[in-house]
Order: structure tokens, then sequence, then C-alpha cells
């Protein structure tokens, strides 16, 4: 096995090039060690162009080789997009956290992997590279070719950073997962959101839940019939009514019944709408 | 009563907390552990196992195995000339040779110069199969028309048990209140960190030594010797560090035992095997699972009058110590309360899964959830105080238990008190959920071998003064060695640091049981008192021989009346020289009274009993059923506690275990398959899930323990699975009858009262 640690963004492209799709590339490993770890490896987690964490406007530019412990205790994540600060706090352990980056996670395409639900959510979109530099940027959904399979071919293209729309004054963001354990354990559901309120009604609203398909998926009957609704006990248990009854999900032996994970993206859909809220309110209220 | 000396207060006031020096290895990483033995020239073992839950082995090629480049040799069962063997029943081979009776059996195993040429040597063997009908349920498994697994065993049956005590039927009919239940529990691993690893060397005599961390080494030095046809005194165990055994590893894994010693034979040359942790959860010995259903008859003032089991254990494919485990789940329960009539059906029955064995307490913690749970159920529908109930009826000092027990000292009643005192049950949270649960335990069963109910030590002086303790008793992490080295200190006036033990080496240290059934701070501690006694009666004989004068000893100093001192050194060259080189030697040998068993198993089977209660404090998420442990109190009856920080620590590990089993893990089959094998499906709890513990000693003084102590390490588990039950069914109005007790199972509880929001 050859191992090759990049000190620029073009060195990892040309050696991925050279190698003819024979190099992949590496950040934490976490996931890769597991699967396997590639004949060649073209290790990106020390770039600083993709380690950085930047706010230019209103957008947060968050580097694909940032670790979740990084983006859990970023502040400027934790105030602008608190439901990625949330969903890396909970990945794995620390050892995990401390290594897995958010790229890998999107990449490794786990149907509920916590930082892409949360970014999901926040409507983040990919920026990608090719091995001739040509660069484009990707909704997430588009990346999913299904479960566990990502369609970005890391051995000819780099995630080089997720770009989205921080949350403004009347914005806010929030994530929750359920899991058997609390650590290192995958969750049976994790759900993100992101609202705006306007007139103390939902303007805006984006309500992610996973395990459902093989990408983060979007609640778009529960986020529609939220518009115009007011933030209150009534309107939290529709939202769990709505939600549980829009997404058909799949039991499992190893974590729970169908049925019972249909009924957890329920309450988590409606405990991180009203998450999101309260960081509204909280930040009208200050 | 022992006699409170000065020795003892000591003892008792300042080396409570005294550490053996191997806890230092561990801490710094120097243990050695037999995953990190590597011999001179050593070849590396590996299994083929059967991937079908039940088949016929038709034939097995070897001879592409056998040319690949650094394999040294194959073995298939038909080269074995061995007979089946078993540590109850004779029902096992080391690799079958023609029937295969679940995913995982052994089928051929390979010898090459490292693991992965042994790995790659694998796929090159060829078994043809003919695949039979397999059956996965216990129930099915009895039907008439199910597959048969063993010619000797009709109806799988494994084993049974019919047991009556007193007048069950009039105790039923004469209740002012039967409650009852079924209750359903899966097989639980123990999963410690080192997977059971061993190194066989085959010794130019024809024997053979075995390297491995084994919690009973003289009794598979013993199977060893008899499968391999081997005289005794050719066998040898010699033991590294083990890493966490909790009585899954009583007897390790002796087909791994077996198939290195065969191998090495085989190829004159030491050969390593290690199980992978997808193995130990497949092919390891996990404790048996349970359904249990349950009858209990009480008056209206809560009084037991009576209780039935109908016991239903899972074998799996081979038995393992399944019917010991299946015979405690059904009885030991019945003595933590005076219950004047018992009913009790017991089976075990063969599977095509995984095989059973044992688990730190027998099967006691996992009755203790169906048996605990019947007491709360009881206890809400007549009105009584779960507390009151308890203390209204369980046993007391100086009683004879329903099947015989005799009760010396017994603490459980200050047990249940002092645990539920401390969680604050008049005192309690709203919105939290409290539970109870009590339990006795055998410490230092006599029934395992009736011709060797206790235990021996030796102890010596060496020629610099200190002293050397030989013991067959196991410490792997539970800090026996050093409550040995503190007892023998007592007895010698002495600084246990002075007392170093020796237990690893079957070839020095004397016969032993092991580390089972609470057995080794009780009669191995006696043993290790008596012999130190004797070692300081021949140093007080020795010395008034060398100087003329009568003496006496404190302090590790004997003086004359005269004034006259002499150290232990002095002492130890004065006899080393007068017999051309020996050392003073006290050998000790503790031999309990018989076990008083009649046919029905009725009579005494321990040396004394220990005793708990715990008290759990939970809360409950209503709209998921999440469950969060706030908190375990743990309150104990183990007689005078020689080392508190190491008893602390059992109470700390086994509750953490006890949380573990009743709301996380448990075995998932597909297909008989199993279908969590690695640590990220079989889920053990993480720091950040192990509820806050407090360890409470009621010390009691025992009459037989050495200076009153009595055993601890497994009845810490016992407990947990009631209390935890009760405490959720105390938040949830309901009762979880399955282990583990999950959010999910939760949920369905408060949906089916309607109470999940
Ligand atoms: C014990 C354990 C527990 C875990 N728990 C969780 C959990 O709770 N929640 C969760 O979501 N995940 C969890 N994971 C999964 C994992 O940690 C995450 O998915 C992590 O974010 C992966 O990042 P990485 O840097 O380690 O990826 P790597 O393993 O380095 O790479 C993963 C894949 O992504 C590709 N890749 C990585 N970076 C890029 C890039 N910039 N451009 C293109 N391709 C790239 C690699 O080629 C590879 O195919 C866990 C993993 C382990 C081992």
């Amino acid at each position: 096995m050859s191992y090759f640690t990049a000190a620029s963004l073009d060195e990892a492209l040309n050696v991925l090039r050279e190698a003819k799709g024979k190099a992949l590339i590496i950040a934490g490993a976490t996931d890769l060690f597991l699967k396997g770890m590639p004949s060649q490896a073209v290790d990106i987690a020390s770039l600083p162009e993709l380690g950085m964490i930047v706010e230019e406007q209103d957008y947060l530019s968050v580097g694909a080789a940032v670790t979740h412990a990084a983006a859990a205790s970023s502040p400027l994540i934790m105030v602008k997009a608190a439901a990625l600060a949330e969903a890396c706090a909970a990945v794995g352990s620390p050892q995990v956290r401390n290594l897995g980056t958010i790229g890998g996670n999107l990449v490794n395409a786990a149907p509920a992997a916590d930082a892409a639900v949360a970014l999901a959510a926040l409507g983040a979109k990919a920026v990608l590279c090719d091995i001739d530099g040509r660069r484009r940027v990707e909704e997430l959904g588009n990346l999913y070719a299904g479960y566990n399979q990502s369609r970005i071919d890391s051995s000819r293209e780099i995630v080089l950073n997720l770009i989205f729309k921080t949350c403004q004054f009347n914005e806010g963001s929030a994530f929750a997962r359920f899991a058997s354990r609390r650590a290192l354990s995958l969750p049976m559901v994790n759900v993100a959101a992101r609202v705006g309120l306007e007139n103390g009604v939902f303007a805006e609203v984006r309500l992610v839940a996973a395990p459902v398909k093989p990408a983060p998926t979007r609640l778009f009957k529960t986020e529609e019939a939220l518009l115009g609704k007011e933030p209150n006990e009534e309107t939290r248990q529709m939202v769990e009514e709505l939600a549980s009854a829009e997404v058909k999900v799949r039991g499992s032996l190893l974590r729970c019944s169908a049925d019972y994970r249909r009924h957890l993206i329920g309450v988590l859909a409606g405990r991180v709408l009203m998450a999101a809220v309260r960081r509204v309110q909280d930040k009208e209220e200050s | 009563m022992q006699p409170e000396t000065p020795a003892v207060r000591e003892l008792i006031s300042t080396e409570k907390n005294y550490q053996s020096a191997e806890v230092w290895t561990k801490v710094t990483g120097k243990a050695i552990y037999g995953i990190d033995l590597r011999l001179p020239g050593m070849l590396y073992g590996k299994i083929l196992r059967s991937s079908h839950p039940h088949a016929r082995i038709k034939k097995i090629k070897t001879s592409a195995a056998l040319k690949m480049p650094g394999v040294r040799t194959v073995l298939t069962g038909s080269d074995l000339s061995c007979s089946p063997y078993g540590i109850v029943i004779n029902d096992e081979m080391p690799l079958e040779p023609e029937h295969v009776r679940y995913v995982g059996d052994e089928v051929a195993a390979v010898a090459a110069v490292d693991d992965k040429k042994a790995e790659e040597a694998l796929k090159l063997i060829h078994v043809e199969y003919e695949t039979l009908p397999a059956v996965f349920d216990t129930g099915e498994a009895q039907l008439p028309e199910a597959p048969q697994l063993h010619e000797n065993f009709p109806g799988n049956v494994a084993w049974r048990r019919e047991v009556v005590r007193g007048d069950p039927e009039s105790a039923f009919r004469n209740a002012d209140l039967v409650v009852e239940g079924k209750f359903h529990i899966p097989q639980f691993h123990p999963a410690y960190l080192e997977p059971v690893a061993c190194v066989a060397v085959s010794e130019p005599d024809g024997g053979i030594t075995l390297h491995t961390a084994v919690q009973s080494p003289d009794i598979v030095r013993d199977l060893l010797a008899q499968v391999l046809k081997l005289p005794l005194s050719r066998v040898r165990i010699v033991g590294p560090v083990m890493g966490g055994g909790f009585g899954g590893k009583v007897y390790g894994n002796l087909n791994l035992y077996l198939i290195s010693a065969l191998l090495s034979m085989q190829t004159g040359l030491p050969v390593k095997m290690q199980l992978t942790r997808e193995e130990e959860f497949t092919a390891g010995r996990p404790m048996v699972a349970a359904e249990i259903k349950m009858r209990m008859a009480l008056g209206n003032d809560g009084t037991f009058l009576g209780r039935e089991m109908d016991l239903i254990t899972d074998n799996g494919a081979y038995s393992a110590q399944a019917p010991w485990v299946s015979n405690t789940l059904a009885e030991r329960n019945d003595s933590v309360y005076r219950i004047p009539a018992i009913k009790t059906k017991a089976r075990l029955v063969y599977t095509n899964k995984v095989p059973t064995g044992q688990y730190r307490a027998y099967g006691n913690q996992v009755a203790n959830f169906a048996c605990e749970s019947l007491i709360d159920m009881a206890a809400k529908k007549l009105k009584i105080d779960p507390l009151e109930m308890r203390l209204r009826n369980c046993v007391r000092p100086g009683e004879t238990t329903v099947h015989g027990l005799q009760i010396k000292s017994c603490g459980l009643a200050e047990c249940l008190a002092a645990a539920t005192e401390e969680i604050g049950w008049t005192k309690r949270k709203k919105g939290h959920g409290y539970g109870l649960s009590a339990a006795i335990h055998a410490s230092g069963s006599v029934v395992f071998d009736p011709n060797l109910r206790g235990a021996s030590a030796r102890i010596s002086l060496e020629l610099d003064g200190n002293i050397s303790l030989f013991t067959g008793e196991q410490d792997y992490g539970q800090g026996t060695h050093a409550a040995f080295s503190q007892i023998a200190a007592i007895a010698l006036d002495l600084e246990p640091s002075r007392i170093s033990v020796y237990s690893k080496d079957s070839l020095v240290t004397p016969y032993s049981m092991g580390a089972l059934g609470m057995r080794q701070a009780t009669i191995g501690g006696k043993a290790v008192q008596l012999a130190a006694e004797k070692l300081r009666e021949k140093i007080i004989r020795t010395s008034s021989e060398m100087i003329g004068e009568p003496v006496i000893m404190e302090n590790g100093r004997i003086r004359s009346a005269s004034g006259r001192q002499v150290d232990f050194t002095e002492i130890a060259h004065y006899y080393h020289g007068q017999t051309s080189g020996l050392t003073l030697t006290g050998e000790g040998s503790y031999v309990p009274p018989e076990s008083s068993y009649d046919d029905t198993k009725y009579g005494n089977i321990a040396v004394t009993y220990s005793f708990a209660a715990h008290a759990a404090e939970v809360e409950i998420d209503p709209e998921t059923g999440a469950l969060t442990v706030h908190r375990i109190v743990a309150a104990h009856d183990s007689g005078r506690i020689i080392n508190h920080l190491s008893a602390s620590g059992q109470i700390y590990g086994g509750v953490a275990q006890g949380f573990g089993m009743s709301c996380l893990e448990g075995y998932l089959f597909n297909e008989g398959r199993v279908a969590n094998p690695t640590l990220a499906d079989y889920k053990i709890p993480t720091a950040l899930d192990v509820p806050d513990i407090t360890p409470l000693f009621i010390e009691t003084d025992d009459p037989e323990g050495p200076y009153g102590a009595k055993g601890l390490g497994e009845i810490v588990q016992v407990p947990v699975p009631g209390a935890l039950a009760n405490a959720v069914a105390d938040a949830a109005g309901g009762w979880v009858t399955e282990m583990p007790i999950t959010a999910e199972k939760i949920f369905r509880i408060l949906s089916n009262r309607g109470a999940a929001k």
C-alpha cells in the first residue's frame, strides 16, 4: 500500500490523475479503515483549504476535511448552523469525532449519517473539484447513488467544501437523533430542521429525516402544512402526526420495528422544529 | 466469631485499599496477556467453521490447503481419535467428524507460519455438506417431528429437573392472591476485552504445555489430559494475565485449547490460536437463554405462600455448563425469601444455535428479573410497599431455606433498609421510577465436585525474609490476590506488600477448582489463613529453637522474653542451613463440611451465603420510552470486607454489566445465525450509559469465611435486572418482561396503557 500525504490541493489532484483511478482520497479513515484501505491512499486531511470554516457575507463555507470535533466546537457553526454542531457532537465517540470529517460523512453515504442530515436541512451544497481542475456545485440529494453508495468517485473527484446560507436573525436550526446507547451507536432515526419565522408564523421550513431513503429525506408535506402556522403545542402535535404519516420506513432486527421508527420520526420532528423556533425566539429576546 | 486481634483492626483500618503489584502493570500497559504471547518458531492456528446450522459433512478435501506454501498441517474431525467430551454432558468434539449442529461449529483447523496464511488456507479447504432441517426454537425442538441434534437425547432435552418442596397445591388453593408472568431472557456474552487466546506447546516427553489465561486452569488441565489421553502430570497450564473473564472464561474455550494442542502435537511446534471478536460471539459460550413461566401465591398481608416455575433453557448445539446454569437459574431465587412451597419444572433443550455456558452468576441474575418482577406485581395488587413486602418475607440469620440452604450470617434485611434509605425510597422525586430487588448467592459451593470441596495453599518464608504464597486461585482483576496477601499478612503480622502471590503455573501451584461460585475469597482465603497460621507457628518454633528461648511474634519481628530480637531473614537463613536448602513452609487446607444434599438435592450447598439488595432510580421519556437510569444503590452483605477498593470495584463493574444486560444487550438471531456478532451491534454500555453507582457494605461477621469475609464477585450483578425492571414498571405503569428493557418495549407498555404522550 502506498500512502501519500498531500501538501496542496494541486498535489492531491496530480497524484489522483497519475494513478488513473487506482488511488483514493482518504480523510479521517474512520469509514475506509473498516471497509478496507485502498492500495494507494491520498490523504487530504491536513490540506489547509479543506480545513477552514469561513463566513462570507450570508454564507458559511465548511471545509470537507473539517472534523466532527472541530465543527461541534466551532462558535460560528454553533451560532449560525446549530443543527450541524449538534449533529457532529453526536457522532460516534471522541476518537471518531477527532478523526472523522464532514466530507467523509457525506461521501460514505450512510443513509442516517448525522452530519449529512443536518447539512441537508441547512440546504447545503457541495463544491467539488475533479482531477482536471473542473469545479461544480451540487445539491446534496444528487450525490447519492443508492444505500451507502455515493455518486462521488473519490478516485477522481474531491469534495472541497460545503456551502449554505447562515441562519439569519429570524432563522434557527436544530438536530436530534435517537439511539439505543449514548455513544458509539448509529441512530435509529435522526431528524434536522431549519425554520424561518415571519410575524410569528412559519415562513420557511426545511425538515429532513433519516433513515428513510438512501439520502436524507425532506418531508415536503409536513413542511408545507407548517407554512403560516404559529409555532405552538398544537402545531407540534400536528407535525408529529404528519411527519410520521409522511415517511415510509423499514424496520430492522438490529435497531427497531418500522412502526416505532415512524413514531420516533414524528416525535423528533416535533422536537427539532420547536428547538429551532426556540433559537429564533432566544435571538429575538436578547 | 473471629477474634478481633490488633492485627485485624489494623488491617481493616489501614489496608482496605491495598493493591498488588500486578494492578500497576495493567495500568501502565506492561501486562502480558495471552494475546501478546510469542514463542520462537510459533505457528498460527485457525478454524474452519460450519456455515450451516445443521448439516452432515459428506466430504472434506484438504489437499489444496496442505499444498499452500506456509501451511504446516490441516486437521479434520476424522483425524481425531478422541471421544466426545463435555463439562457436564459428553456431547462435543474438538472438530466434528460428520455432523455439524450450528453456524460456527468446528470443522477443520490449519496451522501455518502466520495468521494470514492460516486464514487463506481455510478458503482452500472444500467441505461438501448435506444440509439437514434445523430447529431454532426450544418449543419446536421438543416436538416429535423436530430434527434431533444428538442421538442420545430424544426430544432434544439435554437435562431436566422437577422439584417439589412443601405443599404447593394447597399453597395455591389457599392463596388470597395468585400472580403470574412469562419472562423471556436472551443469551448474554460477558464481552471481556480480550478474546480467548492460547499457545499450545507440544513437549519432548509427549506432554502439552498450554499458555492461556483461564479461571479454572486445573479443571482445564484435567479435561485436556482426558480428551488427549495424556497422563495428567504431562499437561501443564501456564497463565499470562487475563484481559477479563467474568465467569465466561471458567474453562476458556476448550475446543480452541484442544485444537491448538492437537496442531502442536502434529507439527511439533508451538501453535498460537485466538478467537476473533466475531468468533467469541458466534462460537464462544454465552450464557443460556431462558423462557420462564412463573406463578406466585400470597396471603392478603403479603406473606409468600408458594411459587411455581416452568423453565425452558436454550442449550444451543452443545451443553458446556448449561445444565449447572439452568439449575441455579431454576432454584437459587427461591432462597431469598421464606417461601414454604415450591414447584419447579426445568428443561434444557438443544437447538441449532451457538452453544451456551456461564456468565458471572450462573443464571441467578436473570431469574432475579422474573422473580423480583413478580413480587412487585403482587405488591401492587395488594397495595403493599415493595420494601415492606420484602422485609416481611426475607430470609434471616439462622434459618434453613426451602431448598435446605443453611443460612449463617445474613444481613439481607439491613441491605434492604440501607439501599432504600440511600436512594430516597420515601422521598421520591416526581416523575422518577423506583425499584428494589434482593438476592442470595452461594459463596463457596461444595457441590461442583463433592471430592474437592475446599482449597489449599502453600506459603513459604524466603531467604530475604519476604513471603511467597502459592495458590491455585486465580486473580483476573477481582483483587483476590491482594486479599490473599492481606489475609496472610494478618496471620503473619506484617505488611501485605511483603507477600507475593503465585498462581499461574499448574506445575507448582496447589490444585484448585478456580474462580467460580464465589469460592475464592471464602474457601481459598480460608486455606491461605490456615497456611499462614501454620507458617507462623513454624517460624516461632524454629526461632525459639535457634536462640534457645521462648519467643513471641509481632509486627513481622520475633522477640524473646529476654529482649533478644530475630528478624525473618535470620530465621530463614538458619532453617536453610539446618536443612541444606529448604524454606520454612506452611501448608493449609480447608475442607468444608460435606453437602447435605439428598436425592432431591435438598440440603446445604455452600460454605456460606452472601446477600444483596439493590435500589434503582430511573426516568422515562413518555413520548419515546427512552430510559435514563439515574442511579443504582448496591447494598451488600459479603461479610467483613477485606479490601474496600477491590470490593467497590467489583460492585461498579458488576452493576455496570448488570445494567448492560438489563437494558442494552442480548443476542439476536436470524435463522440461527447470530445477527449481532460485533461490539458495534451487541451493545455493551459505554461510560456515558453507566448510571451513578453507590456501593454500601453491610458487614456481617461470617463464622466460616476468613476473618469473617464472604464472596462478592458474582452477586454484584444478581439484583440489577430485578431492580431495573421494577423501577421501569414504577415509572411506566407496567412491566417489560423481556430482557433487555429497551425504549421500544417501554413505549409499547406506555401505548397499551394509553399513557404514551
Ligand atoms: C466506531 C464508529 C462510529 C461511528 N459513528 C457514527 C455516527 O454516530 N454517526 C455518523 O454519521 N457516522 C458515524 N461513523 C462513520 C464515520 O465516522 C463518519 O462517516 C465520518 O464522518 C467519515 O469521515 P472520514 O474522514 O473518516 O472518512 P474516510 O473514512 O476517510 O473516507 C470515507 C469515504 O469518503 C471518501 N472521502 C473522504 N473525504 C473526501 C473528500 N473530501 N472528497 C472526496 N471523497 C472523500 C473516501 O474516499 C472514502 O470513500 C462512525 C464510524 C465509526 C468507525
